[in-house]
Order: C-alpha cells, then sequence, then structure tokens
C-alpha cells in the first residue's frame, strides 16, 4: 500500500470514548491503530462486525470529530475542522422535511452560494437522471424509502465532491430497491473519477460494488486485511453471482468476517434478519 | 402489427378509465369537504345559539340575575358602552397595549432563546436563572413596571410583555435543542455555515415550538394589558371593567369581557393562520385522506 498517494489516509489512528454511567466514567477504545489510504478514484468498502468504528472512522474524514492520537489526512493535509470538500450520505436520508424535493436537492449549491439559476438546472438535471421528474414540489413525508434516497444521493453529487462518503446508504431499503439503487449509484460513479469510501454489512453489496475491501475486526477497530475485488468492470450487481470468480470470494470474505462476530453476534444476527 | 395497434387501443382506454376515475374521486372529494365544511359552521350556529338561549331561559329563573346577567341585558350594555362610554376609543388603547407587548416579548423571547441556546455552556450557565425568572408569577410585576414606567400606556406594554417573554424564550430553546443533531451535521458537511444553519435547519425545526408559544401567548399578552390597566390606568378595557365592577353593573361586566374574547379571538385567527404557512411541510398539519 503506497500510503503517500491516497485522498484519504489513516495514519496510526486510534479513538476512544468515555462512556458515562451513574458517577462513573469509563474510556474504552473504539478503532486502535488504523492506517489505511484511500488512492483517488477507487470505490473502497468498509466491513467489519457492528460497532467496531466503522462510522467513527468516517466521521473523523469528515470532520465532526477528531481522533484521539493520530491523524487523518485528506488530499495531503490534515483534517482540521469540517471536511466540506466531501459529500456524506448516512443510513438516514436527513432530508430537510421543511423544504420540497428540489429544495432538498439544492440546499448544498444555497450553502455553497450557487446562484439561483444554475441551481435549478443542475438539480433539473440531476432529478431527471435518477427519475424522480414529476416529484420535485413533494415534501419528504410524501416520498417513498426509495425516492428519499435517491434525492439524498444527487443532493450530495450535485455539488461535485470528489470524495463520497456513503454509512450504509441502502441499510433500511428493501431488497429489490436496494439493488436498484447499488446499480444506479454504479452507473453514476463510473467514469465520474470520483472516490467512493461505502461502509456495509452486507458482503454481496461490497463485492457487488467495490473495487477494494477493508475488513474490521471486532471491537477496538484495527484493519484486519484488505481486499483486491476480482471482478471485472463494468459489473451486472443484478448477476454478481453469476460470475465464476465471485463464490470463491464470498467465502473467503464470510470465513474471515465470521472470525471477529462472537458468538452472542451471530445469534443476534440471526434473530435480526429472522 | 395489428395486435400491436390493439394493444396501444387497449392501453389508451385504460389510461383514459382511470383518468376518468380520478376525476370522480376528485369531484367527490370537493363535495365531501364542502359538506364538511358547511356541517361545521351549522353546528357551531347551532352550539352558540343553545348557549345563549338557555343562559337568557335560566337567568332569574333558575340563578340570580345579578350574578349572571343575560345575553340580551348584556348586548344592550355593549351598545351603550359603544355609543356612550366611547368603547372603541378605550378598545384602541388595549389593543396597542396588547399587541406591542406581544411583539416586543415575542421578538425578545425568540433573540435571547436564540442566542443562549447555540451555546451549550452559555445555556448551562444561566439555565438555573431562567427558570427561576420563568417562577416568578408574572403579574406580581405589574405593580413594579407601574413604578417603573408610569401610569401610561408604556407600562401595560411592560406587563404584556413579560406575560410573553418567557414563554416564547422557553419554547425557542426548547425546539432549538430539538434538533436533530445528524441534520445539523450533514448541513455542515454540505457546507453550510452558521447562519445558514440558524435559517434553514434550525429555525424550521424550531418552528413547531415557536407556533405553539406565539398562539398561547396571544391571551397572556391580553392578560397582561388588562392586568396592568387594573392596578391604574383612566383609559382602555380594563378601566372600563373595573369601572363597571364598582358600579356592580354586571352587564357591563360581561359586555367588556365579550369584547375582549373577540378582539383575542381575531388576534388568534391570525397567528393560526401564519403557523399552518409556517408548518405546511409537517404531515401532522395536512390532511392526507385515502379514498374509499
Ligand atoms: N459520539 C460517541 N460517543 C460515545 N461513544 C461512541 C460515539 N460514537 C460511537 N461510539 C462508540 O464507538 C463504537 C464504534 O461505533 P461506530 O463507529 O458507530 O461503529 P460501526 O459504525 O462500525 O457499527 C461503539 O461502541 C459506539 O458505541
Ligand atoms: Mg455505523
Amino acid at each position: 500500500m503506497a500510503a503517500t498517494s491516497g485522498v484519504i489516509e489513516a495514519r496510526n489512528v486510534f479513538k476512544a470514548f468515555v462512556a458515562r454511567s451513574h458517577r462513573q466514567q469509563r474510556a474504552f477504545l473504539a478503532l486502535h491503530a488504523v492506517t489505511l489510504s484511500v488512492a483517488p478514484g477507487r470505490f473502497v468498502s468498509f466491513v467489519g462486525p457492528s460497532g467496531c468504528g466503522k462510522s467513527t472512522l468516517l466521521n473523523m474524514v469528515a470532520g465532526l470529530i477528531r481522533p484521539t492520537q493520530g491523524e487523518i489526512w485528506y488530499k495531503s493535509r490534515p483534517v482540521g475542522g469540517i471536511n466540506t470538500d466531501v459529500g456524506y450520505i448516512t443510513q438516514d436520508d436527513n432530508l430537510l422535511p421543511w423544504r420540497t424535493l428540489v429544495e432538498n436537492v439544492e440546499v448544498a449549491l444555497e450553502f455553497r452560494g450557487v446562484a439561483q439559476a444554475e441551481r435549478h438546472s443542475r438539480a433539473e438535471r440531476y432529478i431527471a437522471r435518477v427519475g424522480l421528474a414529476g416529484f420535485e414540489h413533494h415534501y419528504p413525508h410524501e416520498l417513498s424509502g426509495g425516492m428519499r434516497k435517491r434525492t439524498a444521493l444527487i443532493r450530495t453529487l450535485i455539488y461535485e465532491p470528489d470524495v463520497i462518503l456513503m454509512d450504509e446508504p441502502f441499510g433500511p431499503l428493501d431488497a429489490q430497491t436496494r439493488v436498484i439503487l447499488q446499480d444506479e449509484l454504479l452507473k453514476l460513479w463510473e467514469g465520474s473519477g470520483k472516490t467512493i469510501v461505502f461502509v456495509t454489512h452486507d458482503l454481496v453489496e461490497a463485492i457487488a460494488l467495490s473495487d477494494e475491501i477493508v475488513l474490521f475486526s471486532r471491537a477496538p477497530g484495527t484493519i484486519k486485511r484488505v481486499y483486491e475485488v476480482p471482478l471485472a468492470r463494468p459489473r451486472d450487481v443484478f448477476r454478481v453471482h453469476a460470475d465464476p470468480r465471485f463464490p470463491a470470494f464470498y467465502d473467503q470474505l464470510w470465513r474471515d468476517l465470521k472470525e471477529e462476530i462472537s458468538q452472542m453476534d451471530l445469534e443476534g444476527a440471526v434473530h435480526g434478519h429472522g | 402489427m395489428a395486435t400491436g395497434d390493439l394493444a396501444v387501443e387497449r392501453g389508451a382506454a385504460r389510461l383514459a378509465a382511470g383518468a376518468r376515475l380520478l376525476e370522480d374521486v376528485e369531484r367527490d372529494d370537493v363535495v365531501r369537504r364542502r359538506r364538511d365544511r358547511r356541517s361545521t359552521a351549522i353546528g357551531r350556529l347551532l352550539f352558540a345559539a343553545a348557549f345563549f338561549a338557555a343562559w337568557e331561559l335560566s337567568s332569574g329563573r333558575i340563578v340570580d340575575q345579578f350574578f349572571v346577567s343575560k345575553p340580551s341585558a348584556i348586548a344592550a350594555s355593549w351598545w351603550a358602552m359603544l355609543t356612550k362610554e366611547s368603547l372603541l376609543y378605550h378598545l384602541q388603547f388595549t389593543i396597542v397595549e396588547a399587541l406591542a407587548g406581544y411583539l416586543i416579548g415575542a421578538v425578545a423571547g425568540l433573540i435571547f432563546g436564540f442566542a443562549l441556546a447555540r451555546s451549550e455552556l452559555v445555556y448551562r450557565i444561566v439555565e438555573p436563572f431562567v427558570v427561576g425568572f420563568y417562577g416568578i408569577p408574572r403579574i406580581a410585576l405589574a405593580p413594579l413596571f407601574i413604578l417603573w414606567f408610569g401610569i401610561g400606556i408604556s407600562s401595560k406594554i411592560a406587563v404584556a410583555a413579560v406575560m410573553v417573554f418567557f414563554i416564547v424564550f422557553i419554547n425557542t430553546i426548547a425546539g432549538i435543542r430539538a434538533a436533530p443533531p445528524q441534520l445539523l451535521q450533514v448541513a455542515r458537511v454540505m457546507g453550510a455555515s452558521e447562519w445558514d444553519l440558524v435559517r434553514k435547519v434550525i429555525f424550521p425545526a424550531a418552528t413547531p415550538f415557536i407556533i405553539a408559544a406565539l398562539q398561547i401567548t396571544v391571551p397572556q399578552a391580553m392578560i397582561g394589558a388588562i392586568v396592568g390597566e387594573f392596578i391604574s390606568s383612566n383609559r382602555g378595557v380594563g378601566h372600563l371593567l373595573s369601572r363597571a365592577a364598582g358600579w356592580l353593573d354586571t352587564p357591563g361586566l360581561f359586555a367588556g369581557i365579550f369584547t375582549l374574547l373577540v378582539v383575542v379571538l381575531l388576534m388568534n385567527l391570525g397567528i393560526t393562520s401564519l403557523g399552518n404557512h409556517l408548518m405546511r411541510w409537517n404531515p401532522k398539519h395536512h390532511s392526507l385522506k385515502d379514498v374509499p
């Protein structure tokens, strides 16, 4: 791993939190000695047991929280304050409920002082691209889950950040909508030159989308292994299973992940997905 | 080729049938809404009529007319007030006091609320003091304000303003603190400035609280103005009321009270329509009705 060419670099990052209960505080580590480099233009997925610090790492790249020790570098500079150069899409779509779809799509451009005419024309283009034309003036509560997610996606793409952080973005969606959105995401990304860091708990999703998969150990999170996804591009997310290299790669990934998931978590996962 | 045409035709027929159905549903909806509105209006009229009729008939028969008067006497007394005691002249002072107090109290409450709630440290420092001041029965400040501002209009404005201020202030803080932190974080990453956050995220998120406070403080402003006038004044509806009380003029008292009631209702109407406009994004404010 060339530790100097990454657009995002974590250099020996530790993150501690303090859990406060009645009159007692206990510090614990969420991330332990994480060193990582994400090369520009790549689609990189983070997978690992729940609670291992994946969201924490994304929050640090976005500058929302600071490492306790170590440094996060972004485009050859340490991340100081809020990193407005990245786009951040979370599991909740976080649309502003008091704004219509088009107003939500335009909000980042407003923050960035883009003129109204320019905002409208860009919004129109992106809205059409994900098939939301005709719903511009609906409020978020009048949209379906998939439509809200598309809105959240394009309101970030519209200001063309070079790096997009996505934290389990398709988690709450039904299986069909999920695959459709994965497909749309790949089409929007391919050839764009953008870097995507994508957190998911779904190994198939990680394989279908990524160039590279980073596997985290259980908490406190460390990087256990980094994989190069052996599938060729362009990919057909609807048929990744059919790729001859898929089964062996999936098995290896799952075996490595399984070691990290304690027996308790396994039971939880079985019940959770039941 | 021919079957293709047929399919297109069938598709068109289905579309037309669908459009007709939607038209019917819309027409039914208009009719139903009109009927609902009419029933509400008629229901209200009947309720008022029954209320006043019961009052009129029971007064002097079941309860002593000296204490409860009766609608016909009140109407006569109101007319006398209007024509002989220059009710409108007095009303104008009361309205100005209540309105000015309301605006000053509400704006100050909003400004201080925003200033305070945005800093966690400042908030924690002043919170107990705010709660303490809030605990003062604000009416008890009225004599003090008359001492400070004299018996003119400004002391009543001050009383009305404190009645409004604390409620708006406390609700504003509650509303701001209820803004979802994830929304703020995402907006920050999208490049929002502090002013953007206040204007485009925090304020809208706090509007349900603020609107509620603006609604419940309308009568509070009126209470402040009237109490101020009770204590010392030679003008205003409060003055008319205390004079009527001095003369043991029950119909006069009721006439004054009804006048105030109407004024407060009208002010409330204004605030409610403002609230409905600001809250149009809120699903609770819509009546999304599905169709049987
Ligand atoms: N702001 C915070 N305060 C305290 N603890 C936190 C905070 N954010 C995350 N944590 C803790 O850090 C650990 C890692 O959390 P997270 O990064 O959300 O995991 P993941 O996204 O991998 O599931 C968890 O134990 C979580 O409870
Ligand atoms: Mg997470």
